[in-house]
């Protein structure tokens, strides 16, 4: 996918989720997360390759491809005039509903994301987690085979990101929706989806399932903070000890990665000591999928998420 | 289902959200009596200028305010959709299985029903004060669609300006500049014969003056089916361009 001012945005990707899978997309800012879910939503025309979602060809049948997804896309898309009510309702008729059968899937969806006591209420009126409930009801108004959800609890407070995640689980494991979601928290990549993709940069750079991923690393991580004038000492001391097959730096230190860490760990601690390195902190985890990105990239998501920009609207 | 129940649903949601605004719809809905009565009194003198046929400056006065009132409409349709593809309501609705021409359609009738509605206001004013509508109910069902008509060509010129620029700011700036100069240089407020030669010309290629002029014709004239035809063809020509512009525009925000 190429933009109009030559930006290449996602390049040369391809993958399938099966029906009834939970797949995520993990990636930092601008890896090419939004624009492929806005091809294959049909919000955005692609510059080359073949999408088929559904079982349906992206560009022979893009008005049954939108009946048969729901979509939530990452800034709420509410009127904010209207009542969650008359939102769900309005959404229902785009989706060609009508009547009783509209007003009560209306009634059942509120039910379902409890927000039956302000549905006669303008949206104006709601808190962010109550707008991000609402615009996932929304989305499910046609009951969709499959669910697109970009980014869905960006900017949320822990509280309502759980509610959402709750749901989520729900839809996937007892109605069976298949679940395609774009995110840049390791935490929520890792709770939820069954299948992962790694993105950045344009390009896909590992798949698998969590576990998958993490067990291919290998081992264990011992991360170490120490100040930046023993640092580069540090890692030549430690690459010295056997088991330890990767030292890396890290933000606030060194991390070294080895098999069985906790086998090993005295000896890490000696050894610095004989050499006059003393470690403020020092902890042992297993891989995480932040290192998974790290040894695929030599970054870290988390410290990209601190400088993550405004969230733009869904339509370029 | 198909493009008359997503023009429907998308309607509904244009009145609901004007009707949740009352500040916009009693500013608009008492615009008409405001002006007419305001310019009435200011331009009073101008009354005995008139030739005798004219009715007085009022029933003058009355197919002005209809065209200013309408123009003065005409730039919210443009503000609402740069605001839904601002907010990601239009994305919303594009992602939904809704015809794209209902988006639109949908957009003109709101900005249609609202001027219409001022029309009714301006229209029942003047009778008010005195003005009589020569040409009786259907002169004054004539005079809506008039009305509809030329919002519809208007309101379709800021929805291109506005998907053009996205930015609710250029639509005011244009608005702001345009309407002066296309009151002004036409027959709304006053006779051309009041007016020196060169603006004189500028009011006969102006628009405004053959919708007034048609408007006029019903309030104070007789069913002439010259102005009447050649008021309803011009406009439909310029209601043409102006939706062939914006569905130009809005094609490019939907592919």
């Amino acid at each position: 996918m190429v933009y109009k001012d030559g930006t290449r945005a996602v390049e040369g990707i391809s993958f399938s989720v099966d029906e009834g899978e939970f797949f995520g997309f993990l990636g930092p800012n601008g890896a090419g997360k939004s624009t492929t879910i806005k091809v294959l939503t049909t919000l955005l025309r692609k510059t080359s390759g073949r999408v088929s979602v559904s079982g349906y060809d992206l560009d022979e049948s893009p008005n049954d491809i939108r009946r048969s997804m729901g979509v939530l896309t990452q800034e709420t898309s509410l009127d904010v005039d209207l009542t969650g009510w008359e939102n769900l309702h309005l959404q229902g008729r785009l989706q060609q509903l009508h009547g009783k059968q509209l007003d009560e899937r209306v009634s059942e969806l509120l039910k379902l994301v409890q927000l039956e006591d302000v549905a006669k209420k303008p949206v104006g009126r709601y808190s962010g987690g109550m707008r991000k409930r609402l615009d996932l009801a929304s989305a499910l108004i046609h009951n969709p085979k499959m669910l697109f959800l970009d980014e869905p609890t960006t900017g949320l407070d822990a509280q309502s990101r759980t509610a959402i995640w709750e749901y989520l689980e729900d839809l996937n494991k007892n109605h069976g929706i298949t679940i395609f979601l774009t995110t840049q928290y390791l935490e929520e990549a890792d709770r939820l989806c069954r299948q992962l993709s790694i993105i950045d940069h344009g390009k896909l750079i590992a798949k698998g399932s969590p576990s998958e991923l993490k067990k291919a690393l290998g081992g264990d991580t011992i991360a170490l903070t120490l100040g930046p004038s023993v640092r580069a000492k540090a890692k030549e001391v430690l690459s010295t000890i056997q088991g330890i097959y990767s030292v890396l730096d890290s933000e606030t230190g060194v991390a070294a990665y080895a098999k069985n860490a906790g086998q090993i760990v005295a000896e890490v601690v000696t050894t610095l000591d004989r050499n006059d390195i003393h470690p403020s902190f020092l902890s042992i985890s297993s891989p995480t999928l932040d290192d998974v990105f790290l040894e695929k990239t030599g970054r870290r998501i988390r410290s990209e998420e601190l400088l993550r920009k405004e969230t733009e609207p869904f339509l370029m | 289902m198909g493009i008359p129940y997503d023009t429907e649903s998308l309607f509904q949601r244009g009145l609901t959200k004007m009707i949740r605004n009352p500040t916009l719809l009693v500013t608009y809905l008492v615009e008409p009596i405001a002006f007419l009565v305001l310019f009435s009194q200011m331009f009073t003198k101008l009354g005995e200028f008139l030739p005798s046929t004219a009715g007085g400056y009022v029933a003058y006065l009355t197919p002005g305010i209809l065209v200013f009132c309408a123009l003065i409409a005409s730039p919210q349709g443009g503000v609402s959709i740069v605001n839904d593809i601002n907010s990601g309501f239009l994305s919303k609705i594009l992602l939904t299985q809704s015809s794209r021409a209902a988006i639109l359609l949908g957009r003109l009738l709101t900005d249609v029903s609202l001027s219409v509605g001022e029309a009714v206001i301006t229209i029942i004013t003047a009778m008010a004060m005195g003005v009589t509508i020569s040409t009786g109910l259907p002169g004054v069902l004539l005079i809506f669609l008039t009305v509809a008509f030329f919002e519809m060509a208007l309101s379709g010129l800021f929805l291109a300006i506005g998907i053009a620029t996205r930015k609710t700011e250029t639509l005011s700036a244009v608005s702001g500049f345009l309407y002066l100069p296309l009151i002004f240089l036409s027959t709304a407020m006053f006779p051309t014969s009041f007016l020196p030669g060169w603006a004189q010309t500028a009011s006969n290629y102006n628009p405004v003056t053959y919708i007034a002029d048609v408007a006029r014709e019903l309030v104070s004239g007789g069913l002439n089916l010259n102005t009447l035809v050649e008021g309803y063809a011009l406009t439909g020509v310029i209601a043409l361009v102006t939706f062939a512009a914006t569905l130009y525009q809005f094609r490019k925000v939907i592919s």
